[in-house]
């Protein structure tokens, strides 16, 4: 069977992977859990409370990963902080050129560092609704039986408007993720040197092209990082 | 069935507390648990002392905060009441803080109010609370032949309670529980108008909103998806193409 060798680009390290899914998986559980309370087909999981206590376990979950992330990868978090509230003029281009990159354009966007301005908003948005969800919840769940009315309306305002930002940022995220083959970066970690020249050109250039870093992998027809398209048609 | 109602004549309850246990005993309600609540309400200066029993229970609003609020649909309205459908609560105490009378509580979790004798009446039975009462101050019916009674009860104690007056005709967009009060209900600790407080912008509007956004960005993305997918694999040719 033919091989090829194909290079591979490390971008998430392991503790940012297990911190992605154990925010991602507390998340959808919130999101189901809340959604039951909001739209009447899902409320059977309400009944009984069930929806609450499952709701609660995964907010603590949620509520701690970042306090996880940064145990695990301090690194990596500040690196994420900072570069989501850093713009510059390169992304304001970027920006410019959104709807095309929308619908899998990415030669007309001008190089890319780490991550891009849509990426930076997109992580902006979820750290600042990070809060204002938490925050919220906390005061939906400790301050029940005390908040009047109006307290209970202003909570519920800021958690529900909070939910729908962060559902809206998630399907965004899915989207990109596979229009641009990009789920390979938070299971094995690597993302195909092709991804990076395309999205991250920048990015790519500042980091050192050797291992553990960057990889050279022979690979067959299937892998388990799986093949980029390209491969099939090579083969061909 | 009609619009039902129940009447409370303030001028005759004894305070005698019979109501509280035979509906307790009647619904089998859970140890600590009571749908209905007797306050002594005392007013005036010593020794010119005045004062009445108060009911504290659910008075079945016709524009029922709790019903708004509620995220499960546990509590709906039926034949004037505000009915509980204990299995579909999920016990997250929001009826508890809009209520204006405060009367629902939390009782294991689980929203306690009285959910009304609907069952019983439509069998042609008297509620709990009524058919035990020894002072006749308790009564349930049509809403019209309610209101009527309680009208002619109020004519009746003018002269000995000049201040005597119907509850519940209009609060909340008509009570299912209509009161004869002998003195004015801030007297007795009701509010005058009891206000809905502001939910209609977050039931009525945020959440329809934010669950309508959230479908359109995922049917969006779904269709784009496909577009997206295409033209991103044609420029990745494309590109492969270029670099060799």
């Amino acid at each position: 069977m033919a091989k090829q060798t194909v290079r591979w680009v490390l971008r998430y390290r392991p503790g940012q992977r297990v911190v992605h899914w154990l925010h991602a998986g507390a998340f959808f559980v919130l999101l189901i859990t809340g959604l039951a309370l909001i739209w009447p087909p899902l409320s059977f999981l309400a009944a009984g409370g069930l929806s609450r206590l499952l709701h609660r376990v995964a907010a603590v979950i949620f509520l701690l990963t970042p306090v996880l992330y940064a145990l695990l990868d301090f690194r990596g978090l500040r690196d994420l902080v900072r570069d989501s509230f850093t713009y510059t003029r390169e992304d304001l281009e970027w920006l410019k050129g959104f709807p095309g990159y929308f619908l899998g354009r990415t030669s007309h966007l001008p190089p890319q560092g780490r991550i891009n301005a849509g990426q930076k908003i997109h992580h902006a948005l979820t750290i600042i609704s990070y809060f204002t969800i938490s925050g919220s919840g906390l005061v939906l769940w400790l301050g029940k039986g005390s908040l009047g009315p109006i307290g209970l309306l202003a909570a519920t305002l800021v958690h529900d408007v909070s939910m729908a930002v962060m559902a809206i940022l998630t399907v965004g995220h899915i989207y990109f993720t596979f229009v641009y083959d990009a789920l390979p970066a938070m299971t094995t970690g690597y993302v195909s040197e092709e991804y990076a020249r395309m999205e991250h050109a920048m990015w790519l250039a500042s980091i050192p092209q050797e291992p553990p870093y960057v990889i050279e992998v022979q690979e067959e027809f299937w892998s388990l990082a799986g093949l980029p398209a390209s491969g099939r048609k090579k083969r061909q | 069935m009609a619009r039902l109602a129940m009447l409370i004549d303030l001028s005759r309850c004894l305070g005698c507390q019979a109501c509280v246990i035979a509906c307790k005993a009647g619904r089998e309600l859970a140890p600590g648990e009571r749908w209905v609540e007797i306050r002594e309400v005392v007013w005036g200066r010593f020794p010119e002392l005045q004062g009445a029993f108060v009911p504290h229970r659910c008075f079945h609003c016709a524009e029922a905060a709790c019903v708004q609020v509620c995220p499960t649909g546990a509590l709906y309205k039926r034949d004037g009441f505000t009915l509980v459908d204990f299995g579909r609560c999920s016990g997250c105490g929001y009826c508890v803080e809009v209520c204006p009378y405060q009367v629902p509580r939390l009782v294991d979790g689980r929203v306690s109010k009285c959910a009304s004798c609907l069952d019983l009446v439509q069998r042609g039975e008297e509620p709990w609370c009524v058919r035990t009462c020894p002072a006749g101050a308790l009564q349930c019916g049509t809403r019209e032949e309610i209101l009527a009674e309680a009208q002619a009860r109020v004519a009746a104690l003018k002269d000995r309670y000049p201040e005597a007056q119907i509850y519940g005709e209009t609060q909340m967009g008509g009570l299912g529980v209509i009161m004869v009060l002998p003195a004015p209900p801030e007297t007795l600790g009701l509010p005058a108008q009891p206000q809905i407080p502001p939910l209609a912008i977050w039931k009525g509007g945020v959440q329809p909103l934010s669950l309508g956004a959230l479908a359109l960005s995922a049917l969006t993305s779904g269709i784009a998806f496909f577009i997206a997918r295409r033209r991103h694999l044609e420029e990745k040719r494309n590109s492969q193409n270029h670099g060799e």
